[in-house]
């Protein structure tokens, strides 16, 4: 009797469970033929969860006049003698050696690369840098073809001691824009000193304003824009107003690359 | 006993319009994407009268695509409410025109990159994120779109391109404008910056 009484009673579950879900999927679709039903304020009001989908980041900008200068010199270096440079070094230069170069420097700069994959306890991603560098610079001529990647499938990682430092929990601290170099805050400029030992180029020369050493880091650089010409303008041109804009991208950028690759137990498979 | 059943009946029950659902909206974006390129790329569209063919053609396209209302009151987050509905539909529009206005001509350039479309996370309910990642010659972007679901069709209301996302960019710019004066006021920049074309 008591095995009846709970089959029976399993059975009107089900059927609530049914009706209920029924009651799910319609109730959704009800609620939008309402709203559209009343023509004042079609597109209603916005409720504080969706408000928070999206987050207006927020760096401190202390120095902001000084950093609005920086960015209109910046605008005004690329629009008057970047650019122009940058088009006349595409028009000249096939775009198949332009990649060549660009893997070339690409592959030069693993040391940076392998040092912060290890700083960030990731010596699996520090071991595949190796390994590309090991392939590259043999099988890929100097490093010229990316033959790790194309042939055998292996990435690598970007890291940079910025990232390894705000991994750390250092905060980036307020917004700076430096000449020539552009946004940065004083964690990623410290960042940035540190790689620069990082780079081999940096040996070349004991002399810091060694004629060779400078030409190299300016063709990294032109043959590096080459590719990202127009960027910048569609940024400029969608923006309100550009420094605004641009400051966010880079705090969402970094912020974004400090995250995700510190917490990514599913990439560990790999 | 009877517990377990029951709640195993609730959640089967309640799980199916989520499987459903799986890859749907993946499916919808590559395919709504892909038309706008498709239009971007026809070679039929050329000189000036095939100009205006293919700017209408694109509009439509992304109109598909993307759902600007939604776009537009995740981008004011709780400043929307400020807004009169009068002051909402005009915001729609010139927001659209502006992203319309930077984007059409220039994204053509990107046509060729090959995209891949990964996976969709979802984020709530009503909302999924679809990965996706485009090849170019020199690197990999990932692009993701976080869409919606709006009578019966997946929308999209945020761009995130490499860790940058659409919504948040114009939010903060807009924070600045209404954190000292009235919604009127950001009406006025937008037409101004729309005048200017």
């Amino acid at each position: 009797m008591s095995c009846r009484e709970n089959r029976y009673f399993s059975g009107s579950m089900v059927f609530l469970a049914l009706l209920f879900s029924l009651f799910l999927t319609f109730a959704p679709v009800q609620g939008v033929a309402v709203a559209q039903e009343r023509p004042p304020d079609e597109y209603g009001d916005v409720t504080e969860e969706v408000a928070a989908s999206a987050e207006g980041t927020a760096i401190a900008d202390p120095i902001e006049p000084w950093n609005r200068a920086m960015y209109h010199f910046n605008d005004k270096l690329y629009f008057w003698l970047l650019k122009p440079v940058g088009q006349g070094y595409k028009f000249a230069i096939p775009e198949s050696f332009r990649i060549i170069f660009s893997n070339f420097y690409e592959n030069l700069m693993m040391p940076v690369r392998f040092v912060n994959n290890l700083l960030q306890g990731r010596p699996d991603y520090a071991g595949r840098e190796l390994v590309r560098f090991v392939i590259n610079s043999t099988m890929g001529v100097a490093g010229f073809r990316d033959v790790a990647k194309d042939g055998f499938g292996i990435t690598g990682r970007k890291a940079d001691l910025g990232q390894t430092l705000g991994k750390y929990g250092i905060g980036s601290g307020f917004y700076i824009v430096w000449p020539v170099l552009g946004p940065s805050n004083p964690r990623d400029t410290v960042g940035l000193v540190g790689d620069h030992f990082l780079r081999p180029p940096t040996y070349l020369s004991s002399d810091l304003l060694d004629p060779e050493t400078i030409a190299l880091n300016v063709h990294e650089k032109v043959n590096n824009l080459s590719f990202r010409i127009g960027d910048y303008e569609i940024m400029k041109e969608a923006a309100i107003d550009p420094y605004i804009a641009m400051r966010d991208a880079y705090v969402q950028y970094r912020k974004k690359l400090i995250e995700q690759n510190g917490s990514e137990p599913a990439k560990q498979e790999e | 006993m009877k517990k377990w059943i029951a709640s195993a009946a609730l959640l089967i029950f309640t799980m199916v319009p989520l499987f459903a659902s799986a890859g749907v909206a993946l499916d919808t974006i590559n395919s709504n994407v892909s038309s706008v390129l498709d239009v971007m790329r026809d070679p039929k569209l050329k000189g000036e009268a095939g100009k205006k063919v293919k700017e209408q053609k694109i509009i439509d396209a992304a109109e598909k695509l993307f759902d600007f209302v939604e776009l537009s009151k995740r981008t004011l987050g709780l400043n929307w409410n400020k807004l009169t509905p009068e002051q909402r539909k005009e915001f729609v529009d010139l927001y659209k025109t502006i992203l319309k206005d930077a984007y059409i001509d220039k994204l053509t350039a990107y046509t060729d990159e090959k995209i891949n479309y990964t996976k969709e996370v979802p984020l709530s309910e009503t909302t999924v994120e679809v990965q996706s990642i485009v090849t170019t010659k020199k690197a990999d972007v990932p692009i993701y779109y976080r869409v919606i679901k709006k009578d019966g069709g997946w929308k999209v209301f945020d761009v995130i391109v490499e860790g940058v996302s659409l919504i948040s960019n114009y939010r903060t710019q807009f924070r600045e404008i209404l954190g000292n004066n009235p919604p009127s006021k950001l009406l006025d920049t937008l037409r101004k910056k729309v005048g200017k074309k």
